[in-house]
């Protein structure tokens, strides 16, 4: 069996270069889109069907002392994956390396691991009706390479390797880092069954504009775990339509409220 | 640095930073636009160094920073000379190093002045001083005389003193903005840790007083004994990835190839040359001349000298200044190679007036940038152009073999990964495809001035072999037929027996193409890497590392131990390259005190004396020949503050010399802070690159940085009724232009001289071409340059703005 993979930000190392993102641009063969300044030096503020990773900006002044502080997001491959759990044509999977991805022959672009993710990571292209995230390059991981991104930081702000020494290593930073921003946590570590991208933040996630503490919505796990298993026998049934779009409604609605309040800027 | 310590380059390594203690980034986001530095760096935090950071905004670099300064743009030698003062007075300056290894001991002359703002010796006619005073007492043998001690009253030292002594923290906040604690706070930390490693790029170096900035830094490196040490020294971060080969290729106008001085006509005869500049400068111009003209090059015609053009010193315009002359019909055809002029030079409306005069503009780029096409900007009229301009494609970085030669004065050679696409063509083959045909056109030609293309050793293969090149610039030596081996090789055979198209260069291909070793392994763990490339000179990583030893020869640091005296073999040896004068002369002979071996004093110079030294004579010249000549700091042998030439207020310290008094000024158009208030700096982002020519047409790019703006601090934003996101028109007495603002607690307002100024913060990048377009800032830039450098002074200007 294949250990678990991690990606450590260490947000305190990051310059915020947005390397990142072109690498996995170049990588990935995804198109460039047009954009404006939306605040500050960003220009994309949100993931997007061609988009899976950008660069945020945040900043704190605080007694004469300015923070300025600075995070890639991403896929967090969870250990415990709310869109695939929402998926209802099993397109997507889980590897052992804890990769989260999504089949596109499968994918119908429904939007429901669109709307129940916390981070509201997986965009949908309406026109092909496919959802895209971030693969943490698995066809590079698999051959023995690094995630594009981790490949092209220069600063060194993004390692990968196996969990638990990443993980070893992400706590041993964090002690050093606190000396300087008492506030520094990890971020990521237990959430969601463990991500795969673990991040070092300076500040409490609320400054980032990240929730604090993500969930899988529990409508969400009564679908997968209850209805779902039954789904066999339960989907012949006259009323399971009704059923089916009673929930797939409510969790929308659950959703996406959540994760418009994951993309505010603290400023 | 060259006239502080012999050599322009910077003195360390992009690895060798991880060996610092402590960092002064002041003129430099390096953590923005130097990546790569910001590696190393984060290497040296993660083992407990401090960084500290002065800049005019908070910048990416400032985010990471221990200590973080906003200062106001173009007054950083006021709190530098503090930093200065602050070490003299708390003594904290390293005594051995300070008496070993600079000039502080030297006696300098009686009849040298420094009074309300000038030095002695100024003719206001010609805005130069003459050096006369800026000199040494000398001895008998022309030996400058040595006090006894620092108190001396005529030493070098106590001129130093005397100098700084005005630059309190007090004068210093007034004059900056930086809050006197805040200046204390940063002296204290960077003298408390070595050793300590100061970084600057374009934000120093883009002032009528850029070359003083740097000259406090070799002054505060020198006292605190930083120079020629792992993880010490001063890095000048190069604007390009290969700005130091250009530079070292003599990009300078009054250079030639090597930092040899480019003969003017005042130096008729190469016996001339010789005794103006000495012996030091007489065998790389020879060797230089016999690499250029080959067989044609003998003893008997000076080996070609009279070929060389000359320059006329009363008209050698730099790259700012030759728009004007081309706008009076001094220029007809001007070759542009990678250049984007209409973008990048300051109140560039200059550009087009000049490029509009020519008879025929070449450009040569990978995309049709806006110089090649200036005449379709809005508000040109094509039809008044007589211009005839021509476009030829270049290839691409990567589809071109040769060498690039980085800030670390690593030479790098690499192969062309890809052909070139449809007929874009290396800028070698170009180069040698127009002499081809130049020299075909001249053949038969019996005027003497076309000897210099008739007698060229032009010879690089029918295609253009890149390392033929490189060979050329390496050297032959005649007594073997082959290549120069080494630099030592090149050091010691006879005048006129050697060629290299660049001395600094001998022995990169002597032993192979030593530029393409790729051998990372660095055992020291100094990162001294020395099988990966080639540094020149000798393939020395830390220069002047002969200071990093004692009396005895032995490392002050063991820990970061470069080289060391091997007294029971007799020899330099260690780590890196001992660079010294002789590695046989041990540390009890004076040569093997010489830590500064390219100064004339062979030690690195507090106060830049005009001084040349030695004895006379090499056998082929009659003239009596000097040995070597210092390189000095034109507009005065100790920093001085002098305001910016558009500033919110005046000099407090003397108030009768505002400016630079050697300063050129380009520009004719001035705003009064009446008019103009707020200050404006100008920069780049990590998203484009220089003026934008290849970034700006790269989409991944743009997507990412897609449009220019204006940083403003909050209290401006509220005072003009301007919210994030909003046009702002942001004008000077120059022009105008309009972008978004960001409205930002990154910068902040701050108090000069009892009054409040704003900063302004704008990046240059964009022109009226490519895929994404955008005004240009240099619109109300100000053209006017730093004497000695000829950089202008883009970090500083007067502006207004509104909501558009």
């Amino acid at each position: 069996m294949t250990t678990r993979k991690m990606v450590f930000v260490d947000t305190s190392l990051c310059t915020g270069c947005k390397g990142c993102s072109v690498a996995c641009k170049a990588w990935n063969e995804l198109p460039a889109e047009k954009t404006k300044l939306i605040y500050g030096y960003i220009s994309q503020d949100s993931t997007t069907p061609t988009t899976w990773t950008y660069m945020s900006y945040h900043e704190k002044y605080e007694n004469g002392k300015m923070h300025f502080l600075m995070m890639k997001h991403q896929c967090y491959h969870c250990g415990d994956p709310a869109c695939m759990k929402a998926c209802p044509v099993g397109a997507i999977s889980q590897t052992d390396s804890g990769y989260v991805l999504i089949n596109q022959d499968k994918c119908i672009g429904c939007g429901y691991c669109v709307a129940n993710c916390p981070w509201g990571i997986p965009k949908t292209d309406e026109t092909k009706n496919k959802t895209y995230k971030c693969t943490g390059c698995i066809d590079r991981v698999e051959n023995g390479l690094k995630p594009a991104c981790v490949s092209t930081c220069q600063p060194g702000a993004l390692q990968f390797g196996d969990r638990e020494a990443m993980l070893q290593t992400a706590k041993a930073r964090l002690e050093e880092v606190k000396k300087s921003y008492p506030k520094a946590n990890l971020y990521g570590e237990n959430l969601m069954g463990g991500t795969t991208y673990v991040y070092l933040l300076l500040d409490e996630p609320e400054v980032y504009g990240l929730p604090a503490n993500p969930t899988v919505p529990s409508s969400l796990t009564f679908w997968k775990d209850i209805i779902q298993p039954y789904g066999g026998w339960l989907i012949p049934l006259a009323g399971a339509a009704a059923i089916g779009s009673f929930f797939s409604t409510r969790l929308i609605n659950a959703a996406s409220s959540k994760s418009k309040g994951g993309k505010t800027h603290g400023h | 640095m060259s006239p502080s310590f012999g050599r322009g380059a910077m003195t360390n390594s992009w690895q060798d930073m991880q060996n610092s203690e402590v960092f002064l980034i002041a003129g430099s986001n390096c953590a923005e636009c130097h990546p790569i530095a910001w590696k190393w760096i984060n290497r040296a935090r993660l083992k407990g160094a401090k960084v500290i950071v002065v800049d005019p905004r908070f910048t990416r670099t400032a985010s990471k920073a221990d200590i973080f300064a906003q200062i106001r743009p173009g007054t950083d030698i006021a709190y530098l000379g503090a930093i200065i003062k602050y070490i003299i007075d708390n003594k904290l300056y390293d005594d051995y190093y300070v008496k070993t290894f600079t000039n502080a001991l030297y006696k300098i002359n009686k009849d040298f002045k420094f009074e309300d703002g000038m030095f002695s010796g100024f003719n206001s006619e010609t805005k130069k001083y003459s050096y006369s005073t800026w000199s040494y007492q000398l001895d008998a043998n022309n030996n400058p005389i040595k006090a006894d001690s620092l108190d001396d009253p005529d030493c070098a030292f106590t001129k130093l003193k005397e100098h700084f002594s005005r630059y309190t923290f007090e004068l210093a906040e007034q004059i900056t903005g930086i809050p006197a604690a805040k200046i204390k706070e940063i002296a204290e930390v960077f003298c408390s840790r070595r050793p300590g490693n100061i970084l600057y790029a374009l934000g120093m170096t883009q002032h009528t007083t850029a070359v003083q900035g740097i000259r406090c830094y070799a002054i505060i490196q020198l006292l605190l004994g930083n120079m020629g040490k792992a993880g010490g020294g001063i890095q000048a971060l190069r604007g390009e990835p290969n700005v130091q080969g250009s530079t070292d290729m003599a990009n300078l106008n009054a250079n030639l190839p090597g930092y040899i001085p480019y003969p003017t006509n005042a130096e008729k005869t190469l016996q001339h040359f010789a005794a103006k500049h000495g012996t030091a400068q007489y065998r790389p111009m020879v060797a230089i001349l016999k690499a250029w003209f080959g067989q044609n090059a003998t003893a008997a015609n000076d080996y070609g000298y009279d070929w060389l053009p000359k320059n006329n010193p009363a008209n050698m315009p730099t790259q700012t200044q030759f728009f004007g002359q081309m706008e009076k019909g001094q220029f007809k055809l001007l070759f542009n190679f990678g250049s984007n002029s209409t973008v990048s030079i300051p109140d560039r409306k200059i550009v087009a007036r000049g490029l509009s005069k020519l008879d025929m503009l070449v450009v040569t780029d990978i995309f049709e940038t806006e110089t090649a096409q200036f005449w379709r900007e809005p508000g040109m009229k094509p039809e008044d152009i007589q211009t005839e301009v021509i476009f030829l494609p270049a290839a691409f970085v990567y589809e071109k073999a040769g060498t690039m030669t980085n800030s670390s004065r690593l030479i790098q050679w690499k192969e062309a990964a890809l052909k070139p696409l449809n007929e874009s063509l290396p800028d070698l083959d170009i180069i040698d495809l127009i002499f081809k045909k130049i020299r075909e056109l001249y053949a038969g030609s019996t005027d003497p001035k076309d000897n210099a293309i008739l007698k060229a050793n032009w010879d690089y293969g029918k295609h253009a072999d890149p390392y033929k090149v490189l060979e050329e610039i390496n050297g032959y030596n005649d007594n073997t037929g082959k290549l120069i081996s080494s630099l030592a090789e090149y050091l010691n055979a006879p005048i006129g027996t050697v060629s290299t198209g660049c001395w600094i260069y001998a022995g990169v291909t002597g032993s192979g193409n030593l530029a393409n070793q790729r051998n990372n392994s660095d055992p020291t763990g100094l990162g001294l890497n020395k099988d990966y490339a080639y540094a020149w000179p000798g393939n020395i990583r830390v220069l002047y590392n002969r200071a990093s030893c004692d009396a005895n020869g032995q490392p002050v640091d063991e820990k970061r131990k470069l080289i060391w005296w091997d007294a029971a073999q007799g020899v330099w040896t260690g780590y890196d390259g001992p660079d010294v004068v002789d590695k046989t002369k041990g540390p009890d002979t004076p040569e093997g005190k010489v830590a500064f071996k390219q100064t004339p004093e062979g030690v690195g110079r507090l106060f830049t004396a005009s001084y040349t030294s030695g004895v006379p004579v090499a056998a082929t010249v009659e003239l009596p020949v000097p040995t070597r000549s210092a390189g000095m700091t034109v507009d005065g042998p100790l920093p001085e503050f002098y305001e910016p030439i558009e500033s919110p207020t005046a000099n407090i310290l003397h108030p009768n010399v505002q400016n630079n008094p050697c300063a050129k000024i380009i520009s004719t158009e001035f705003g009064s802070p009446e008019e103009y208030p707020h200050v404006l700096t100008t920069y780049g982002v990590v998203e484009h690159f220089c003026a934008g020519a290849i970034t700006r047409n790269i989409p991944w790019l743009n997507e990412i940085m897609p449009e220019p703006f204006a940083e403003i601090s909050k209290s401006l934003a509220k005072k003009i009724g301007v919210k994030e996101g909003d046009k702002v028109e942001v004008s000077s007495a120059r022009g105008k232009l309009t972008v978004r603002a960001i409205v930002t607690d990154r910068l902040q307002p701050y108090k000069v001289n009892g009054k409040e100024v704003e900063t302004i913060g704008m990046p240059w990048s964009w022109g009226f071409a490519s895929l994404s377009p955008g005004p240009s800032t240099n619109n109300v830039t100000m053209a006017a340059i730093d004497p000695g450098a000829g950089t202008p002074e883009y970090k500083c200007c007067l502006v207004n703005i509104r909501r558009a």
